[in-house]
C-alpha cells in the first residue's frame, strides 16, 4: 500500500514537473560488513547481485542498512526473488542488452510479482564528478588522451540526469552511478579523497538526483576495524552527507531555455556542454511542448523534427520575444515569409515579431562552440542565472512557484577554495548562505542592478546553498 | 593576454595532445595530478621511483603554479598585478620579482616582434572580450580611446624591481606569456626534486616534457591541425610546445569577435592558420606562439630564422602548411595521401622532415 503510494506520488510529481526530493547517497560495497548505519551516517547500501557472502545480508540489515541488490536486466528476476527472500530494501537494475522493449517488460513484471520491493532503474552514463582534466591515466600506466575538448573544466552527471528524467519520468528521482578513477599510484593506495567524496555528494544534492558511491574495500575494513585515518576521512565525508538532505519538495528548476529533443543520446553532448556552460535549461521532448511551458522560458534549442502545431508554437514564441535556435531541420516554416534577416553558410536568422529564430544548417559539429555561442545569442539579460569567472563551478536552482522562495546550489569542481559571482534575475530581500562548513546560515550582501540581484559567495570549498526570499512574486524569466 | 574566462575559450582549440606511450609502469610509479590556475587546468604526470616523493614534488610544482596566479591574475583584485595596474600610473610601483621578470621577458618579445607582441594591449582586448561574452560590438570611439591607452613603448621598467607606466590608462595582461612563465617555475621545482621524467600540460596551450617516459624516446605529442588532415607533431625532449589560434567563427551568429587582437589596428586577428612553437623554455613558446600568428608563416619564418632552438609550425584550415626553424622537432605524419591536396606555401630552413 505504502509502495503504491509512493509510486502514485512519483507519478504526480512528474506530472506536476517539480523535483522530488533526492540528493539520497547509496553506498556500493563489495560484501562483508560495515560499521552501523548511523555511525556511517548512510541508510542504504547496494551490493552487486550475485552477493559473495549471503550472510552479510542480514548482518547489514542487523546494522540498521536498507539493502539493494543489483542486477543487469538478465538477473534481475534472480535478483528480486532473492531480495524477496532476504527481505532486502530492493532492487537496482541497469537495463542490459539491446532488448528496450524486452527489458521493460521484464522490469514491469518483476515488480509487480514483488510488490514489497522497492524497484529503482539506473540511469547509465554516469562519470566521476571532478574537474575536467585532458589526460587519462589508464589502469595499465598508459598515459591516454582525453577528449580534446576543454573548457568548462568540469565533469558533471546534470545532463545525463536531467535527460533520464525526461525520457524516464516515472524514475524520478533519477539514480545514476560511477566508478572513481584509481589509476595513478597515490589514488591506488590511499582511494578517493574527502574532496572526490564530497564532490559527488554534494553534486547529487544539486542536480536532485540519487547517486551511488562505491565504497573501496580496503576503506571499509579500515573503517570495521576502527582504523583512525579511515575515520578521520569519512568523519569529513559525512559533514558533506549531512550537508545534503532531502531537498524540498514542490521547487521547479530555474531555467530561461527549453530543449526539444527527441531521445537522451543523440544530442547529448550538445546538451551536456550547455550544462558544463551553467545554461538554465529544462529538456523536454516535443510531445510535450506547450504554450504554458514555453512561457516560462526566452529561449528555445530544438534539436528534434518538429510537426505543424509545434512549428507554430515557435512562431508565436518567437514573435513574443523568444529566441529559436532550430538545428539541423528542414521545413518549409511560416517564418520564410520573409527573407532571412542574416545569413552565411551555417545559419539563416529570421526576424519574427520581437523575436528571432536561427536555423543552424547543420548538426551541432562542435558541442562547446555552439554552448558559447547560444549563451552569446541568448546575453546576459536573459539568463535567468549565472556566475561570473567560474569555470570549475555548477550552479542550479529551484524555485518555489507561490512563493518566489528560491534555492541555488553552487558546487566547486576544483580543488581550491574559490570566490564565486553570482547573478540571479528578480529582486530579493533576503539572501542567506549555507554551507557544510559553517552550516545555515549567513547573510550575503546582495546588490540590485538592472532587474538582476548580484552576490558574491567567499570562498566556496565544495558545496553552498543560497537561500532567496523574493521581493517579488511570479516569473519573471523573460 | 589574461587567464580568465575569455581567454579559455582559446583552450579548447589547442588541441594539442599526448601519445599514449607504453611504458614501464609496473617498475616506475606515475603520479598524475592536476590543478586550476590562471582560468585553466595545470596538469602534471611524473614518474619517480617513490609514488609518495613524486606527489610531494608535484603538489610543491603545482603550489607554485597557484601562487604565480595570486601575482600575475589580472581577474584577481588582490594581485600584484592588478595593484600594478591600479597605481603604476601615478607613480614607479614596486613589484615582485616574477612579476618584473615576466614583464622584462615581454617586453623583450615586444621588441623583438616590431610590437606584435604585446602585453599592453588588454584595454582593447576587454572590449572584445565584453562583445564575445553577449555584449554590443565596440563602437569606432570605444577602439579609438582604447588603443591610445596601450603601446610597450610607455611601460618603464627601473631595475631592480619597479615599474612605470607612461599612460594613465595602460593596463598589462600576462595572459600571452604567464602560463608559459608558470609552467618553467613549476619544471624547476620538480627538478630540484630530482624529477627526471615529467610531462606539464597547462590547459593545452602550452606543453612541456621534461626527460622521456618510461622506454620511450619522447613525449610525443600531436599539434593542432584545423585541416584534420595532416598531423603534425612533436616530440618533447627537456623542451616545450605552445600553440595559438584565433577563436573560431560562430556558426549561430555570424562572425563572432576573437579573443586574439592585433595591436596595431584594435580589431580582432583574422587568421586561418593555428600555429605551434616549439622551444626550451615554456616561457618562449608560449610568448612566440601568439606572436607568431599575429605575424603570419611569411613574417613569422623571418623572425624564428633569427632565433636560436625555436621551431614554428602554421596549419591553415585547408591544410597548408609552413615550418620554420632551426630544428627539424616537428613532422607532418600524414603528408600522403590525405595530404595531398594541401600545398606546401612556405617552407622556411631547414625543410621539413617527412617520415
Amino acid at each position: 500500500m505504502l509502495l503504491r503510494s509512493c509510486a502514485c506520488l512519483l507519478s504526480l510529481l512528474a506530472w506536476l514537473d517539480v523535483a522530488p526530493a533526492a540528493g539520497k547517497l547509496l553506498l556500493r560495497i563489495t560484501a562483508g560488513p560495515l560499521p552501523p548505519a548511523n555511525s556511517i551516517g548512510v541508510n542504504e547500501v547496494v551490493l552487486q547481485w550475485p552477493v559473495r557472502d549471503a550472510a552479510s545480508l542480514a548482518t547489514l540489515r542487523a546494522l540498521g542498512f536498507h539493502v539493494f541488490l543489483e542486477a543487469g536486466s538478465n538477473d534481475l528476476v534472480a535478483a528480486a526473488n532473492a531480495a524477496e527472500g532476504a527481505n532486502l530494501a530492493g532492487v537496482i537494475v541497469e537495463h542490459t542488452g539491446s532488448d528496450a522493449a524486452a527489458n521493460r517488460e521484464t522490469f514491469r513484471a518483476t515488480k509487480a510479482t514483488h510488490p514489497k520491493l522497492l524497484f529503482r532503474l539506473l540511469i547509465s552514463g554516469g562519470k566521476q564528478p571532478q574537474m575536467r582534466g585532458r589526460l587519462v591515466v589508464d589502469r595499465g600506466g598508459i598515459l591516454q588522451v582525453s577528449s580534446p575538448s576543454s573548457q568548462p573544466w568540469l565533469d558533471t552527471n546534470l545532463a545525463v540526469v536531467r535527460l533520464a528524467e525526461t525520457f524516464r519520468p516515472d524514475e524520478k528521482p533519477a539514480l545514476y552511478d560511477f566508478h572513481w578513477d584509481l589509476s595513478d599510484a597515490v589514488h591506488k593506495e590511499h582511494g578517493p579523497s574527502v574532496n572526490e567524496y564530497a564532490l559527488a555528494i554534494s553534486e547529487a544534492d544539486a542536480i536532485r538526483a540519487d547517486v551511488i558511491v562505491d565504497v573501496p574495500e580496503s576503506l571499509q575494513k579500515a573503517l570495521v576495524a576502527n582504523q583512525p585515518t579511515a575515520w578521520t576521512l569519512w568523519n569529513q565525508v559525512k559533514q558533506y552527507i549531512a550537508f545534503s538532505p532531502a531537498a524540498e519538495d514542490g521547487m521547479r528548476p530555474i531555467a530561461n531555455m527549453g530543449i526539444v529533443t527527441c531521445d537522451d543520446q543523440t544530442n547529448f553532448e550538445a546538451v551536456n556542454l550547455l550544462a558544463r556552460h551553467n545554461l538554465t535549461f529544462e529538456t523536454l521532448g516535443p510531445q510535450d511542448l506547450n504554450a504554458e511551458r514555453l512561457n516560462r522560458w526566452n529561449a528555445l534549442a530544438v534539436f528534434c523534427a518538429a510537426r505543424n502545431p509545434e512549428i507554430g508554437l515557435f512562431n508565436d514564441f518567437a514573435k513574443n520575444g523568444g529566441m529559436v535556435v532550430v538545428v539541423n531541420q528542414r521545413g518549409d516554416y511560416p517564418w520564410h515569409s520573409a527573407p532571412p534577416a542574416r545569413q552565411d553558410e551555417h545559419s539563416a536568422t529570421f526576424t519574427v515579431g520581437s523575436g528571432e529564430i536561427v536555423e543552424l544548417r547543420e548538426p551541432v559539429i562542435d558541442p562547446e562552440a555552439f554552448a558559447r555561442d547560444l549563451r552569446r545569442l541568448i546575453g546576459a539579460e536573459r539568463s535567468a542565472l549565472s556566475l561570473w569567472n567560474s569555470l570549475t563551478t555548477l550552479v542550479t536552482g529551484y524555485r518555489q512557484e507561490s512563493t518566489g522562495e528560491t534555492t541555488i546550489n553552487v558546487i566547486n569542481y576544483a580543488d581550491l577554495p574559490d570566490n564565486v559571482q553570482v547573478q540571479i534575475k528578480g529582486r530579493f530581500r533576503s539572501v542567506q548562505l549555507e554551507t557544510p562548513e559553517v552550516g545555515c546560515c549567513v547573510a550575503l550582501q546582495s546588490v540590485e542592478r538592472g532587474g538582476f540581484t548580484e552576490f558574491t559567495i567567499p570562498r566556496l570549498v565544495v558545496a553552498a546553498r543560497v537561500h532567496l526570499k523574493s521581493a517579488d512574486i511570479g516569473p519573471a524569466m523573460r | 593576454m589574461h587567464w580568465n574566462r575569455f581567454l579559455l575559450t582559446a583552450s579548447l582549440i589547442f588541441s594539442v595532445f599526448l601519445q599514449a606511450p607504453e611504458v614501464s609502469s609496473q617498475t616506475t610509479p606515475i603520479v598524475y595530478k592536476k590543478r586550476y590556475a590562471m582560468g585553466t587546468v595545470f596538469e602534471l604526470v611524473a614518474y619517480g621511483d617513490s609514488a609518495e616523493r613524486t606527489s610531494s614534488a608535484i603538489d610543491q610544482a603545482l603550489d607554485e603554479v597557484v601562487r604565480l596566479d595570486n601575482v600575475m591574475s589580472n581577474f584577481k583584485p588582490q594581485s600584484d598585478l592588478s595593484r600594478m595596474n591600479r597605481e603604476a600610473h601615478f607613480h614607479a610601483v614596486r613589484i615582485p620579482t616574477d612579476l618584473y621578470q615576466v614583464i622584462e621577458t615581454s617586453l623583450a618579445y615586444s621588441r623583438l616582434s616590431e610590437g606584435e607582441f604585446d602585453v599592453s594591449v588588454g584595454p582593447v582586448v576587454d572590449l572584445w572580450k565584453a562583445a564575445l561574452a553577449g555584449g554590443a560590438t565596440p563602437t569606432a570611439a570605444q577602439l579609438a580611446q582604447a588603443r591610445s591607452c596601450i603601446g610597450y613603448e610607455k611601460i618603464e621598467l627601473i631595475a631592480p624591481d619597479q615599474i612605470e607606466f607612461h599612460s594613465d590608462c595602460m593596463r598589462l595582461d600576462l595572459g600571452s606569456i604567464g602560463k608559459g612563465y608558470a609552467v618553467d617555475r613549476a619544471l624547476a621545482i620538480l627538478r630540484s626534486n630530482g624529477i627526471e621524467r615529467a610531462y606539464i600540460d597547462a590547459g593545452g596551450s602550452t606543453i612541456y616534457g621534461l626527460g622521456t617516459p618510461p622506454d620511450r624516446d619522447g613525449w610525443l605529442v600531436h599539434l593542432r591541425d584545423p585541416s584534420n588532415r595532416l598531423d603534425p607533431q612533436v616530440k618533447l625532449i627537456s623542451n616545450s610546445v605552445s600553440t595559438s589560434e584565433q577563436t573560431a567563427a560562430s556558426t549561430l551568429a555570424g562572425d563572432a569577435p576573437g579573443h586574439i587582437v592585433v595591436p596595431g589596428s584594435g580589431k580582432p586577428l583574422s587568421s586561418r592558420y593555428a600555429v605551434s612553437v616549439t622551444a626550451k623554455s615554456a616561457t618562449t613558446s608560449d610568448a612566440l606562439s601568439t606572436t607568431l600568428l599575429l605575424l603570419g608563416p611569411e613574417k613569422g619564418s623571418t623572425l624564428v630564422s633569427r632565433l636560436k632552438g625555436v621551431t614554428a609550425i602554421w596549419v591553415s584550415a585547408d591544410g597548408q602548411k609552413t615550418i620554420a626553424g632551426s630544428e627539424t622537432n616537428i613532422v607532418v605524419r600524414n603528408s600522403g595521401a590525405q595530404a595531398a591536396a594541401a600545398s606546401v606555401d612556405h617552407v622556411a630552413l631547414p625543410k621539413e622532415k617527412k617520415d
